[in-house]
């Protein structure tokens, strides 16, 4: 018997990334990127990038109040995905520096972070 | 005008003449002695932003606000009238703070010292065997009230209660301009906070000039050839100048796709598209980046709609605090994206200004240098160490005749 489904149907190749990337808040998912790795950004950004706007259209097909379990997931996956955007598309080799700096500026407030 | 000159370059008219080209004095952005000057003469007496009405969604709701400079800690509420009120965090039996929470909603406030306990009007409510005290006239009791007012829906504080200009006057017409923004209509805001030591106008002046955009965000900005573009620095489109007040006109910028950004551009498509439905796009200061004096920034771009305040902590660190403020919660997955986009693309850039400015500093700091320079398009810089100077020495003269 399979394991519950993380995310909806058709983005199951994401589900791996679900556990560490997934964070439900802004603050986390700025963490998430970074406290990753390379290694972990580049799989990441490697196996989402291109279902990123189908992710995208799913997630706009429906209100947000009626989003269920695994849209939330998929939500707060490709938010953190944004973040992962930054430092492999902008930043690249200078991500380390640019993290030190980034530590130095937290995120201390998000309007859309669960209460 | 030189034929050297690119098209972007405003000429300069007599106000910005005014402010001549002579190297700046390094020692006032380092130096203790002026720096209490300029606590004294600007920073305790001028109107200062420290949040929004949003934060203050209803009776009772109140922020807790650090103005270390002056030692202060202030509460901002909202009373049972509606009204906002900012009063300092101090017991006025003996002076203990009352309230340590960064924000919530509260009837009252009480002294965890003796009990004293005040309505979040300020009005002293009951103190224990208040009998016993020496005091005919509780209401000289109540909590000691600073100035405040609201712009755009921002709230200002002033900590001299009669403020020798109101908030509206001292504004001024781009008082008027920002409340067509979008931050007048907020109720929702997004944070980041930065502490750094660097002068508190060494800080601000990084964001008042855009000459060294291409060298320290050339990643995010793009540092294209120089020979390739009619404006390879950024310049702002032009400025102006209202009193103490300035502002310029960005002119615009893209994300270059070099080397390739393929997700990112479609992201910011999306982000834009987004910006366009929900009708923020388009407006007259969509450009437009207000610089109020002393120490707040708003930009009137929809993408990165922040307000940015730098508040000094000594004389060489400061604080600064970004707000992005948005109108309601997000409609939909592609508003929850723009937004979080919107606020990390800004962050993205401005973490990039943190080492250089601290090198800044050391090296101002040192005091090798007398003097260092200002160029045309770092006009912005020289007018607010202009501002400043006035003002140290209209206070200092002020100061003297009073003897």
């Amino acid at each position: 018997m399979s394991a519950a489904r993380l995310l909806p149907n058709g983005f199951a190749p994401l589900e791996p990334f679900v556990a560490f990337w997934a964070a439900d808040t802004l603050s986390g998912r700025d963490t998430c990127r970074l406290d990753s790795s390379e290694e972990q950004r580049l799989a990441f950004y490697g196996a989402a990038a291109d279902l990123a706007g189908q992710a995208w259209d799913y997630l706009d097909g429906k209100p947000l109040a009626d989003y269920g379990a695994e849209d939330r997931r998929l939500l707060y996956l490709m938010l953190s995905l944004v973040h992962v955007a930054l430092a492999v598309e902008v930043q690249r080799d200078g991500e380390a520096e640019h993290a030190s700096g980034a530590r130095r500026m937290p995120i201390t407030h998000c309007h859309t972070d669960p209460v | 005008m030189n034929e050297h000159t690119p098209s972007f370059q405003r000429p300069f008219d007599d106000a910005l003449k005014g402010l001549g080209t002579d190297p700046i004095p390094a020692g006032v952005y380092y130096d203790p002695d002026w720096y209490r000057l300029e606590v004294e003469a600007i920073f305790r007496r001028t109107w200062l932003n420290v949040g929004h009405v949003c934060e203050l969604p209803e009776p009772g709701s109140f922020f807790r606000c650090e103005l270390e400079f002056a030692n202060a800690s202030l509460i901002v509420a909202r009373g049972r009238d509606g009204a906002i009120r900012a009063f300092h965090n101090v017991c006025t039996h003996r002076g203990t703070q009352l309230v340590g929470a960064a924000r919530g909603k509260a009837a009252t406030f009480s002294c965890p010292y003796h009990r004293w306990t005040f309505g979040n009007d300020g009005q002293l409510l009951s103190a224990p065997d208040f009998e016993r005290f020496y005091i005919d006239d509780k209401a000289s009791c109540n909590l000691a009230e600073a100035s405040v007012d609201v712009c755009a829906g921002l709230i200002f504080v002033n900590l001299d209660r009669r403020p020798r200009q109101c908030l509206r006057e001292f504004l001024g017409p781009m008082g008027e301009m920002i409340e067509t923004l979008p931050v007048s209509r907020a109720s929702a805001w997004d944070e980041y906070v930065y502490e750094i030591d660097a002068n508190w106008k060494v800080t601000f002046d990084n964001f008042q000039e855009n000459y060294h955009l291409r060298f320290i965000h050339k990643r995010t900005n793009g540092a294209p050839p120089l020979e390739t573009t009619e404006n390879p620095y950024n310049y702002p489109m032009g400025f102006e100048l209202f009193g103490p007040h300035r502002m310029n006109t960005s002119p615009g910028g893209s994300v270059l796709d070099d080397p390739p950004k393929p997700l990112l551009l479609q992201l910011l498509g999306r982000m834009a598209a987004q910006f366009a439905e929900e009708g923020l796009t388009g407006g007259a200061h969509d450009r437009d980046y207000f610089i109020f004096f002393p120490n707040l920034y708003v930009f009137g771009n929809p993408s990165m709609h922040f307000t940015h305040a730098v508040l000094p902590l000594s004389a060489e660190r400061s604080r600064g605090v970004f707000r992005f403020y948005w109108n309601g919660e997000p409609s939909g997955a592609r508003a929850h994206l723009a937004r979080e986009l919107a606020l990390a693309f800004a962050r993205e850039i401005h973490t990039e200004d943190g080492d250089v400015l601290m090198k800044g500093q050391k090296g101002i700091g040192s005091g090798a240098l007398d003097h260092f320079h200002f160029q045309s398009q770092e006009v912005m810089c020289r007018h607010l160490y202009h501002s400043v100077d006035r003002m140290v020495r209209d206070y200092l003269s002020e100061k003297g005749g009073a003897r």
